[in-house]
């Protein structure tokens, strides 16, 4: 009996880790290019979020449709902030940066509140669903797993393939380097800045299957600090290490859950989610290169 | 003798500005709860820069501390307050309790965290203090999410005429006395061996740690002050003012972001910086509360972001600037 429950809520925890590594490359991404946390990262993924919900509700649009546009308006807001700030504080110390990203995610969240209010909205994207013998699953979560796999895939082959991709890692690795070899560090900068960003606000599409009436737009805080979990988890620096790492906090997530809601007199939600903080914690402490680091 | 005092001249500046807050407070009807304010935000800002100021490390779990205090004062107030012998003591023992939950963490906090630098160390801070709160919530300790209220068994203890005293003046009071504190200990530090220390360490903590510099140490013991201060100022303007304290309300970035703008608008580092910063943000806070409540935050956001393109050094740093080779130099720092 708990065998199948926890066999099923492991599946939902994969789907949605899937999401959750996509959401969590734009965090490595930036972090690995230009060095800075953005610690207003779940804020973007509202603002993917938002898009879906506008889209479907007074457009009736299906999600599928959100994915380039929640595409192309990340990478604008990306591009955007990047030339109006961050481009000023990449050698700047850390106070700064953070300050910085912490205010963006504020902003967001306050004209979000200003457009669409304050409440908890949702939307229902009735495309069936399927029975396992251990549990039933929306198809909804099942086309957003698919989908950050291949967004995921796209990427890394547009990394690994592309000229413009090879730059990118090369910035990774060292930056001066790669400006001595002739790339232009500064647009690689800011390229990277509007991908990472761009990816953020497009997972936010695919986090809407998983949460059917929690988009509010104060719904970033609690992402960015299971992103922040998932990043060291994959290395900090590593996008694909984040997607893999985020499947593994699917899991771990939803396996916990279901252990800490056998335990009498506790409360398993606060609980699953204090875990990921202790993880992070030891994580840091014995092995800060993430665990597919070196 | 005269060089040793010298050394403290930057405090008149401060000093002065608390008094002037003080007794404006006091003496003008209506204006205590704004001067209330304002004070902890200085407050605040002061204890926080302590240790980022000397040692470049953003602590961005800082209200973790703050969010402790406010537990160890309510922790001592729902549990002594049956003792009514004890009288005073009570809110002794819990101020007692609020310094032990905050060096306990920050001991652990240096021990483990502070082996981390930069983007690590703000990640760490961030993660102990949300790790913290969903622990107290998850595991339904003191309260849970449902929290500890304990306005009623202040009231049993001191009676109506008493708490009405304690909550409406010597809770804010006590806040401008670790302000004054805060500014004190922070000069000291500046101008002792830990201060030089430190600046070693700012500035390229390798090369100070193969100079035998134990920086370990000395940023455990900045870490340690800068905590038990808004260890603190928690106990009193959260824990004792308020009468109730839940894990949701205390926890909350927010308020580290808030120390953070504090310090940023009057400049990173400085002594007088917290001050200045403290009244520039508590008054517009205050103001822009009266003038268009709800949309504080949607004003404050790109103001931050401004300011820290356009005047990262704040205010302090344009007035040193200013003042470079007058008289009134060696007041500012």
């Amino acid at each position: 009996m708990i065998f199948t429950l926890l066999a099923g809520n492991l599946t939902h925890g994969l789907l949605l880790g899937g999401v959750y590594g996509l959401a969590t490359m734009g965090l490595s991404l930036i972090f690995g290019v230009i060095n800075v946390v953005n610690v207003g990262h779940g804020q973007f993924i509202m603002v993917g979020a938002f898009v879906t919900l506008t889209m479907f509700t007074t457009l009736g649009l299906s999600p599928v449709v959100s994915i380039p546009v929640a595409l192309i308006l990340g990478m604008a807001l990306g591009f955007f902030f990047f030339y109006t700030v961050m481009r000023r504080l990449i050698r700047a110390p850390e106070l700064t940066s953070l300050l910085a990203t912490f205010a963006m995610g504020i902003l967001l969240e306050e004209i979000a509140k200003l457009i669409f209010g304050a409440d908890f909205r949702g939307y229902n994207w009735g495309v069936g669903r399927i029975t396992l013998p251990i549990t039933t699953i929306p198809m909804s979560k099942v086309y957003a797993f698919i989908g950050s796999i291949v967004i995921a895939l796209f990427l890394y082959f547009w990394f690994s393939k592309t000229r413009l991709g090879t730059a990118i890692r090369a910035v990774i690795e060292d930056n001066e380097g790669a400006t001595v070899c002739g790339v232009n560090v500064g647009w690689i900068y800011a390229l990277s800045f509007a991908i990472g960003i761009g990816l953020t606000v497009m997972s936010g599409v695919l986090l809407t299957m998983f949460i059917p009436v929690g988009i509010n737009p104060y719904m970033g805080g609690g992402y960015t600090l299971k992103a922040f979990v998932i990043a060291v988890l994959g290395g900090l620096t590593s996008p694909y290490g984040a997607f893999f790492a985020g499947l593994i906090f699917g899991l771990i997530e939803n396996g916990a859950y279901t252990l800490f809601a056998l335990i009498p007199g506790v409360a398993p939600f606060p609980l699953t989610v204090s875990l990921a903080f202790w993880m992070l914690f030891f994580l840091l402490l014995v092995k800060p290169t993430g665990l597919l680091g070196k | 003798m005269k060089n040793t005092i010298s050394k403290y001249y930057p405090l008149i500046p401060v000093f002065a500005a608390y008094l002037i807050m003080f007794i404006i407070g006091f003496f003008m009807p209506g204006m205590w709860q704004m001067v209330a304010l304002l004070a902890f935000y200085c407050a605040l800002g002061q204890s926080w820069n302590i240790f980022m100021g000397m040692t470049g490390y953003v602590d961005f779990g800082y209200v973790t501390f703050i969010a402790l205090g406010t537990y160890g004062m309510s922790l001592g107030i729902s549990y002594f307050s049956q003792f009514e012998w004890l009288g005073i003591g009570i809110l002794v023992i819990g101020l007692i309790l609020a310094l032990f939950l905050a060096s306990l963490s920050a001991l652990l906090e240096a021990f483990i965290a502070l082996r981390l630098r930069g983007a690590y160390f703000a990640i760490a801070c961030i993660g102990i203090n949300e790790g913290l709160r969903y622990f107290i919530e998850g595991a339904k300790i003191w309260g849970g999410s449902e929290g500890m209220i304990f306005f009623g068994a202040l009231m049993q203890a001191f009676g109506k005429e008493t708490v009405n005293q304690l909550t409406t003046f010597w809770a804010d009071f006590s806040v401008f006395i670790i302000a004054a504190l805060a500014a004190f200990l922070n000069m000291h530090y500046m101008r002792s061996k830990i201060g030089y220390a430190l600046t070693a360490v700012r500035e390229d903590e390798d090369a100070a740690k193969v100079m035998g510099i134990n920086t370990t140490k000395y940023k455990t013991i900045a870490f340690l002050t800068s905590g038990l201060l808004g260890a603190g100022v928690g106990a009193m303007a959260w824990g004792l003012k308020l009468g109730h304290v839940y894990p949701g309300d205390v926890f909350v970035i927010h308020y580290t972001v808030e120390c953070i703008v504090v310090v940023l608008l009057g400049g990173a580092g400085t002594l007088l910086g917290p001050v200045i910063g403290g009244l520039i943000y508590g008054l517009s806070k205050y103001w822009l509360a009266v003038i268009m409540p709800g949309f504080q935050l949607l004003i404050f956001a790109p103001i931050i972001i401004i300011i820290i393109v356009a005047a990262p050094e704040g205010v302090v740093g344009l007035l040193k600037r200013r003042l470079k080779g007058t008289q009134l130099e060696m007041f500012i720092e």
